[in-house]
């Protein structure tokens, strides 16, 4: 196993003061354990200050990192340099900004309009049911837990999106109806039909077509087709 | 990090078959097989509503019955005999494709590895039989008898798929789309078997149009027409939909849809009743 290896970046970079993007090449030495976050703060450092992209937690629990990488959307701060070598069977990635929202400046775009999707399904407890142990925390019972704990892992990193058959331009997007759907399966709230009335719109599960790239992107591992086919299966 | 490899879950042969080809490796690798199939599905109704169109265009001759035998004697070239069979595989495969969307969805049937499967074995083994028909030539097969045992079974599946949605939250319109996919799902097949199973029947004029004088086939004729305009018409809404980015022009689209499927409807129709 090599110790490192020599990269090829080929970034999509774009200007908003010009409005012009291009693909910049960088040539970089890695260590075989680097993530890709390291590799690009490396190219920050030895090569271009002016390249820009995102992360936060770097532990793949924000998802502000996400990229498309030779075509496939992945978080960046959770692929190591020689997990994508062996998968991609390649030294050279082309690396672009997803594309769920406009780019700000290269691999940064703009997550507010992206999460507006989310929003709009309010991720939240709209209306409270009633606790049957008043007094107590809501008791959840385990079995009912069960249908729904998965795609609570869900973070938001927009990857499913953008693998999506169905574009952006009409549909709010598989991560917001897996989000509203958590909330459908949360016995602790009372909103069903309000949360049905979109997904059941031209905006919502007519959008998907089953092309299950979603759960092939998800780096949580979601299987979010399973959980739209449920919604498409009618079952609320 | 674990990358979900492609070939989880589904069938590692026919992964490896859509890798050989170079454009669909890189969607099959990073997207998964199910992302290509989609797109097949896609495309291949597309295709569909466009030789619906140019189906119902030339069947428009039988009005004028030397005009239709001029327009016959071109099939039979072997090259045209030939794409007449090539057109049964995105049909075959786009009618098993949608049953296999359809028991994911509607049946939660989730072993689509398996589903896969079927799809692509009952498409080589459906395109296979109709080789060998083609081959054959005509098999004289009673039109009344064989459009009974289709429409039978077409309607059995339509109702089994109805009675599963028919009480969900779904707008009627998608609860339609679903319902006629069902019932296209064995009728289309269907038509294209026959018309392979008793090839005079289809393209003499004076027999086709003996056998379109019986009500029992105007009658099948009639429901195959509408349900496969309502189809098409709403899977290219659907594409629309997807990709439009503006209200507007998604509207005008739909519009011109419509108006497109009710042209081909009042001609293919007309044509039926009054032949």
């Amino acid at each position: 196993m090599k110790e490192s290896y020599s990269l090829v970046f080929n970034i999509k970079r774009y200007d908003p003061e010009t409005r012009k993007s291009w693909f910049q090449e960088y040539r970089i030495e890695a260590g075989r354990i680097l993530r890709f976050t390291d590799v690009l703060r490396k190219i920050n450092k030895e090569l271009d200050p002016t390249l820009s992209w995102n992360s936060s937690c770097e532990h793949a629990q924000c998802g502000s990192c996400s990229v498309v990488i030779n075509g496939r959307p992945m978080l960046a701060c959770e692929l190591l340099v020689e997990n994508a070598v062996e998968y991609f069977g390649t030294t050279t990635f082309r690396i672009e900004p997803i594309t769920v929202a406009p780019a700000l400046r290269d691999l940064v775009v703009d997550l507010e309009k992206a999460y507006d999707r989310v929003h709009r399904i309010r991720p939240f407890v709209i209306n409270p049911s009633r606790n049957p142990n008043q007094g107590q925390e809501y008791r959840i019972s385990p079995r009912v837990m069960e249908r729904y704990l998965e795609a609570t892992r869900c973070i938001n990193c927009f990857c499913c999106a953008t693998a999506c058959i169905s574009s952006h331009k009409g549909f709010i997007g598989p991560n917001a109806v897996i989000a509203s759907l958590v909330r459908i399966m949360d016995p602790r709230e009372d909103a069903t039909e309000e949360r049905l009335k979109l997904l059941y719109s031209n905006e919502g599960v007519y959008r998907c077509h089953t092309s299950m790239a979603c759960s092939n992107v998800c780096p949580k591992n979601i299987d979010v087709a399973h959980f739209i086919g449920m919604v498409k299966d009618g079952d609320f | 990090m674990i990358i979900r490899s492609s070939e989880n879950g589904i069938d590692k042969s026919v992964t490896k078959s859509l890798e050989m080809v170079p454009p669909l490796a890189r969607y099959t690798r990073n997207l998964g097989v199910p992302f290509v199939i989609s797109w097949a599905h896609r495309l291949s109704g597309v295709l569909l509503v466009i030789f619906m169109g140019f189906h119902i265009f030339t069947l428009s001759f039988l009005a004028t019955p030397g005009a239709y035998a001029d327009k016959m004697k071109i099939y039979r070239l072997p090259v045209l005999a030939f794409l007449e069979w090539a057109l049964a595989i995105p049909v075959i495969f786009h009618a098993l494709n949608g049953g296999r969307l359809i028991l994911y969805e509607s049946f939660r049937c989730r072993r689509d590895d398996v589903l896969l499967k079927w799809v692509t074995g009952l498409t080589i083994l459906y395109a296979g039989i109709l080789a060998v028909l083609v081959l054959m030539g005509n098999q004289n097969v009673s039109p009344a008898f064989f459009w009974f045992i289709a429409v039978s079974a077409a309607l059995t599946t339509a109702y089994g798929l109805y009675a599963r949605i028919r009480h969900t939250h779904h707008i009627w319109s998608w609860k339609l789309q679903r319902i006629t996919g069902a019932f296209l799902l064995v009728m289309i097949p269907a038509h294209f078997l026959f018309m392979h199973l008793s090839p005079q029947v289809a393209k003499d004029v004076s027999q086709v149009t003996l056998r379109m004088q019986s009500m029992w086939i105007k009658l099948v004729d009639v429901a195959l027409v509408a349900s496969a305009l309502y189809h098409g018409g709403y899977g290219l809404n659907s594409i629309l939909n997807d990709y439009a980015a503006s209200k507007e022009l998604r509207a005008v689209g739909m519009a011109a849809i419509m108006a497109a499927m009710v042209v081909a409807a009042w001609v293919g129709i007309k044509l039926i009743v009054l032949i």
